[in-house]
């Protein structure tokens, strides 16, 4: 098994204009996906985020001062808004199991790896 | 055969097979190919001195398990994970899971292989480097020399590749059925990356490099060989053995560029043709994908301008319909130039060139399109016009040998009256 965290990444849209057949078939995709994690591995952790203009950021300027700025840490079309934190066989399963997200999301999937202590 | 070459020859013809066998038993990237690695040095101590053994290959094969167990004991011991009797024991399980190996399985180890080095997680170039590294055996100098960089830089995007693999757990694996076609389309393009490499290289001194192109052809028959009726292997070995069929006409013996109506027919490979139309022949009739399609069709032109007995007889009026369907399939620049080539032979160089006007935009870079315009310029009575074009092209050409035929072609033409 392997420990895979999947980025959910997407254009920031309005869910509450979206229409009750649009919204059921995000859930039934999340479940989906879900299912096929619970079948071939297992699901650690997820959150949904709160879109980037929620986000808040600290950062070091140049002369190290740390200063906090609203906002996502990187200005880009697509954002953050949601990861799932799983164990899965393989890359295969992983993309398997991202393919049964919704299509409008970007899906990032980043192994995770263990810092020997 | 001297022990070296004994050595030599077993790595040559075996190396996919074997770390194929290897990944299977211990699934462990990292140490299968250092163990292999050190075999052969084993072997280039051992052979000369005890003699070549019966099986060179199964020695090898034994060598590197028996490396990998020390390693994978030797990890065990330093994470003191477990006693001692017990790491013993899963050793012994290990060696006594040794399967006698039939045939099929070592095939599909060595398709798991080639899935593995060309899995789409990877960046192209970096799985072109596995396969030639991994599946034909090819030492990464010999990979950077073939890609013309660095051997640290080809050495570090080996190591990448692996580490990717390793990291991002990319499995050593079969998908299901359904998603084979798919992954054995991106297997044809990584093989064909390499080939182009080799066929038309961008830069450097040659005017091509018909090793790399050769290994590349090797990685495709081995994999059709694993499954001879996948449609895309079929049809892009076609593909490459008739482009490659022509490697030795291709450069003269005073080094210099022969254009392809200029070559020594007799210097072709017509074995390769022939066995290249064979492909074409055996191929299902229905359209498989679009990848497919696109190596077919431009097998035919390959076909047509391997057939022609003399350039003259280059049937122009097919190749032309073949390039039409190819640019409705995938209407790319490089087709539409290749396409406005063939216009030119059938129709003549203004509508070549006519049919070369839209291409500016999305060829910024390209010295092929200023050439070819160049010489139809020429043809069309242009010579001012057509020194002009070969300028552009010579500016932009990265490739010494092309470079030197250009300018050759231009100071004839300017040399000119007009």
């Amino acid at each position: 098994m392997k420990r895979y965290v999947i980025l959910i990444a997407y254009r920031p849209w309005d869910w509450s204009s979206a229409t009750p057949e649009v919204r059921q078939s995000y859930v039934d995709a999340h479940d989906a996906f879900q299912q096929y994690v619970d079948e071939h591995g297992a699901h650690l952790g997820s959150a949904a985020l709160g879109d980037a203009d929620t986000a808040t950021t600290l950062r070091a300027d140049a002369d190290g001062a740390r200063m906090v700025t609203d906002g996502p840490f990187a200005e880009l079309a697509e954002q953050i808004g949601g990861y799932y934190d799983v164990e899965l066989p393989d890359l295969d399963a992983a993309i398997a199991a991202a393919r049964l997200l919704p299509p409008a999301y970007t899906v990032e999937v980043r192994p995770v790896i263990r810092i020997e202590g | 055969m001297t022990p070296d070459e004994a050595l030599a020859a077993t790595v040559r013809e075996e190396w996919g097979r074997l770390v194929a066998l290897l990944l299977a038993q211990f699934r462990r990237l990292d140490l299968v190919e250092d163990a292999l690695g050190d075999a052969v040095e084993a072997g280039a101590r051992t052979w000369p001195r005890d003699g070549v053994p019966d099986r060179p290959a199964a020695w090898l094969l034994t060598a590197a398990r028996r490396r990998v167990l020390d390693r994978l004991r030797a990890e065990a011991m330093a994470a003191r994970t477990r006693p001692l009797l017990v790491v013993d024991a899963e050793v012994a399980a290990a060696l006594g899971s040794v399967r006698a190996d039939p045939g099929d399985l070592v095939d599909d180890d060595v398709l798991r292989l080639v899935l593995m080095c060309c899995h789409p997680a990877l960046a192209p170039e970096v799985a072109s480097a596995l396969a030639l590294r991994l599946v034909v055996g090819v030492t990464t100098a010999d990979i950077a020399r073939l890609f013309l960089v660095p051997e640290p830089t080809m050495a570090a995007r080996v190591t990448r590749g692996k580490r990717k693999i390793v990291t991002a757990g990319i499995p050593f694996g079969v998908p299901d059925a359904s998603a084979l076609p798919e992954r054995l389309g991106v297997v044809a393009q990584v093989a064909y990356l390499a080939f182009t490499a080799g066929y038309a290289p961008g830069s450097g001194p040659d005017l091509l490099r018909a090793d790399l192109s050769g290994e590349a052809v090797r990685l495709v028959r081995v994999t059709l060989a694993l499954r001879p009726d996948e449609p895309v292997l079929r049809a892009l070995l076609a593909l490459l053995l008739l482009q490659h069929s022509r490697r030795d006409a291709r450069v003269g013996d005073d080094g210099r560029l022969v254009l392809l109506p200029d070559q020594d027919r007799s210097r072709w490979r017509l074995d390769e043709v022939d066995e290249a139309l064979g492909l074409l022949q055996g191929m299902p009739g229905a359209v498989t994908s679009q990848l497919t399609e696109s190596y077919r069709l431009q097998a035919y032109v390959a076909a047509e301008h391997a057939t022609a007995v003399t350039a003259s007889d280059t049937r122009w009026d097919r190749v032309c319909e073949h390039y039409a369907a190819l640019a409705a399939l995938n209407p790319s620049p490089a087709v539409r130039l290749a396409a406005a080539v063939a216009l030119a032979e059938r129709d003549g160089p203004r509508a070549g060139l006519r049919a070369l006007d839209d291409l500016d935009g999305a060829l910024p870079h390209s010295h092929r399109l200023p050439a070819v315009r160049g010489e139809l310029l020429a043809r069309a009575g242009e010579p001012r016009a057509a020194v002009e074009a070969l300028d552009v092209a010579i500016a932009r050409c990265g490739n010494d040998v092309e470079r030197e035929h250009l300018t050759r072609r231009r100071d004839e033409l300017a040399s000119r009256r007009e």
